[in-house]
């Protein structure tokens, strides 16, 4: 997975640990979700609060457990492999929920909406007239040049030019309470099947503090995917076939995979599964071939075409990419949409913004300072120290530097690096996640949390009111990566605003 | 329509399961049958082994109970047979209902769990009798809450296949002319029992337990679902549905083969059977159980491209 960090400034290692579940929750210097500076708890708070308060240890540990068990029999799981067996680990999972109240929620959405409008714009651009490039607004080698930017793609036919269909954008709360994009996913980002277990989980855990908190549903993604998917085949093909390609049962992926074509209801094909013929896509089924025209791909550019990417992938099927380039079949998202959340392009979104939909940004960025510049290579190198330092190739929390963390001489070999090959450096500051009340080792603890909302892009633009938050779950860590020891936890985002923990409340209100 | 893949795993799940269920009900009869010191003991362990193609006793019957269940060495003991089920399940995830899967993972979570062994050393009547009965809830699932389209027709198939092949080598192991002659009562008790058959024999036969009465039961009874007969009628109905959607099957069509097979068992008795003797009857439907293994194969997943392609 890709990096969920930016850094940190101070430790919450120095706030005291609470001996039970019953006193009070002490979060450390960060913005924290549920408590508000003063020490109140916020309004979106309270009826989980409330509950919360009148369960003791005993009880929220066998929540905790019933939830556990739940994700392992579902086979929510990945397999650690050790010496002579293998075990099903589940991811690990935070009973309680984060809460967003409507009106955080109202500007998410509407940022969201808007950035995914300019980045679909742009793709279609770069794809195609490159007018952006001509007018100087992102420099045109920070594009041709990325590994991610597909020649293969120059004046291909993208229907409603939505080339980002899922996109999952990683959102930090700094400090100062304000949400902030830290980067786009717009290849193939995972996680949305979490979204959706963590909510079925929720409901169960804490029934009635969710019926009265006015939470919006999250369970129409599955359609509303669909009707993404198939809207990118309609003015072709009335009823299309829509699939969704897995690289297989090893993926860790895999779970969700199965899941969104399960709640599709669609076929769920490997690359072995398909055939293609005549720049025609098949699969295989028991009474012979049958045409395939929408593609959910979970497996990366590099692998879905042997013929035209990397030669040696068996995950993919041989001339895919000659059926889409012949407007045979659909590719969901369209490969080359990477370009577009690449580390450096990041820096250009607020641009990008502007320059399409002639407004600014709703939701801001990360200051970033590109070391492709002189003059921001030099602060850079001036301020290693502060500064978090990303690879624009990499992710996944490699290649990156995180100033304040590091030792004198991990800053001078790093400060080495970048001056070799300043293009391939950004560096934003160490921002400082906001936490959110855990479970952790039976007591009530504050840990960094980002927020991962789900955006659909086909005929129309649809945010789905939820998202996947994801937990540090080492005391202290900033780094939210499930490779990396991050868990996850559900998210409510609220109907409407509730009073000041006096009752009021949106039960039985669907948003939509 | 359904792939092909997934066909195949429906049918591979379909048959481990059922292949678990029958080792873990051999190994739970032997273990019981050798609580009394009695030469029935020793019969029942002999045609427990037998059926499962092992030819003596190495060990104790506990310990060859313990390799049939918890071997994972051995690709056919319970424990393998549940991890494939389970793997192939995973596989085709979307095509079975939660209910359904959760059943087999629960099971296989179980017999995988570091203190199976434990668990099995301690009871293992109670461990063997649990497993039977997550199976049954397996399937009880699968019947309640799964559409009864091709995905389940599939499984069923794969099923009722092993279920074929596993009765007739359990039968082999008593009536084959070439094995020895079983006429200890208490032997014959097991026996049914391994094949799940004393209770419902009864019913039929009463008490009086005797090996025409077995072999007539267990090869042709109609209603008995773990007879021959039974088990070859449901795969050529299941076939036959399968099959009504697949354009140019060859001669070697699976629901051909599984009429055929069908309407041999329809047509004979156990007058011919005791004549001819039981052997050859019983290989005869081992090999055409075979043969229509191969015809599922090249009809529903691995076809040659160049017939299904468009014109």
């Amino acid at each position: 997975m890709d990096t969920g960090v930016a850094a940190k400034i101070q430790d919450i290692d120095n706030s005291p640990s609470l001996p039970m579940t019953g006193a009070a929750y002490l979060p450390g210097a960060a913005y924290d979700e549920m408590i508000a500076h003063g020490g109140d708890v916020r309004a979106h708070y309270a009826a989980l609060q409330s509950r919360i308060s009148t369960l003791g240890a005993g009880e929220l540990a066998d929540r905790q457990r019933m939830l556990e068990r739940s994700f392992l029999l579902q086979g929510i799981t990945f397999t650690v492999y050790g010496a002579d067996s293998a075990t099903e680990r589940i991811i690990p999972t935070d009973l309680f929920p984060r809460i967003l109240p409507a009106h955080e929620w109202a500007k998410i959405e509407a940022g969201l909406t808007q950035r995914l409008q300019a980045l679909n714009m742009f793709l279609a651009d770069i794809y195609g007239e490159q007018q952006i490039l001509m007018d100087g607004v992102v420099p045109r080698e920070l594009v041709l040049g990325a590994p991610s930017y597909r020649r293969e793609m120059q004046n291909l036919y993208v229907p409603h030019k939505a080339y980002a269909n899922v996109c999952g954008s990683d959102l930090i709360r700094g400090q100062d309470g304000e949400f902030a994009v830290l980067e786009d996913n717009l290849r193939v980002p995972s996680g949305v099947s979490y979204m959706l277990a963590n909510r079925d989980a929720s409901k169960r855990t804490f029934p009635s503090a969710y019926r009265e908190a006015g939470v919006r549903p999250v369970e129409r993604y599955p359609d509303l995917l669909l009707a993404t998917l198939k809207s990118m085949s309609v003015d072709w093909r009335p009823n299309p076939q829509v699939v969704v390609l897995t690289p297989g049962v090893y993926n860790s992926a895999y779970y969700e995979h199965a899941y969104l074509a399960r709640l599709m209801g669609v076929p769920l094909v490997e690359g072995r599964d398909l055939v293609v013929h005549d720049n025609m896509v098949y699969m295989r089924t028991t009474t012979g071939l049958r045409r395939v025209d929408v593609i959910y791909r979970r497996v990366d550019d590099d692998f879905i075409d042997p013929l035209t990417f990397r030669r040696d992938s068996s995950l993919g099927a041989a001339g895919l990419f000659n059926a889409y380039r012949a407007g045979n079949v659909v590719i969901c998202n369209a490969p080359g949409t990477g370009v577009a959340d690449d580390k450096a392009v990041y820096a250009f979104v607020p641009d990008i913004i502007r320059y399409y939909l002639g407004e600014d940004p709703i939701l801001p960025n990360i200051e970033t300072f590109l070391c492709r510049e002189p003059a921001q290579l030099s602060h850079v190198l001036d301020n290693l120290d502060k500064l978090v330092v990303k690879a624009v190739g990499a992710s996944g929390g490699y290649g990156m530097l995180v100033g304040p963390h590091a030792s004198a001489k991990e800053r001078s070999d790093f400060a080495d690096a970048v001056k070799a090959d300043p293009a391939n450096y950004i560096a934003q500051p160490t921002i400082q996640l906001s936490t959110a009340p855990c479970l952790v080792d039976g007591r009530i603890e504050p840990r960094h949390v980002d927020l991962r909302p789900f955006i659909l892009s086909g005929e129309k633009t649809v945010v789905t009111p939820g998202a996947l938050t994801r937990v540090a779950l080492k005391r202290g860590s900033l780094v939210v990566n499930s490779s990396q020891g991050g868990g996850s936890k559900d998210t409510w985002v609220l109907a409407e605003e509730n009073g000041h923990g006096n009752g009021h409340n949106g039960g039985g209100h669907d948003a939509r | 329509m359904m792939l092909a893949r997934v066909a195949d795993s429906l049918y591979w799940l379909g048959r481990y399961i059922e292949r678990a269920e029958h080792l873990s009900r051999l190994s739970t009869v032997m273990l019981n049958a050798t609580l009394d010191q009695t030469d029935a003991g020793a019969e029942a362990v002999r045609i427990a082994l037998s059926a499962v193609g092992e030819t003596e006793l190495k060990a104790g019957a506990f310990e060859a109970a313990k390799g049939l269940v918890l071997d994972r060495s051995d690709p056919n003991s319970v424990v393998s047979s549940l991890s494939r089920a389970r793997e192939n399940a995973r596989q085709v995830r979307d095509q079975i209902t939660t209910e359904t899967w959760e059943r087999l993972n629960l099971l296989y979570l179980k017999v995988m769990d570091r203190n199976a062994g434990r668990d099995f050393a301690d009871n293992s009547v109670t461990f063997l009798h649990d497993i039977i009965a997550d199976v049954h809830l397996f399937k009880g699932a699968a019947d309640t809450t799964m559409s009864h389209g091709e995905s389940w027709r599939f499984m069923m198939v794969g099923m009722y296949l092993e279920r074929a092949q596993l009765i007739s080598s359990l039968l082999e192991a008593c009536f084959a002319e070439d094995s020895p002659k079983v006429n200890d009562h208490l032997a014959l008790v097991a026996m049914l029992r391994m094949g799940c058959a004393l209770e419902p024999y009864l019913r039929v036969y009463t008490a009086e337990i005797e090996p025409r009465h077995i072999l007539e039961f267990m090869v042709f009874d109609g209603d008995f679902p773990r007879s021959i007969r039974f088990a070859t009628s449901q795969i050529e109905r299941h076939l036959s549905e399968l099959a009504r959607h697949v354009e140019a099957t060859g001669r070697a069509a699976p629901e051909r083969l599984a009429g055929r097979l069908k309407a041999r068992l329809e047509f004979a008795d156990v007058g011919e059977l005791e004549a001819q003797g039981a052997g050859d009857l019983l290989t005869t439907v081992a090999n055409e159980c075979a043969r229509i293994h191969q015809a599922i194969y090249e009809t529903f997943v691995a076809y040659p491209l160049e017939m299904r392609l468009p014109a």
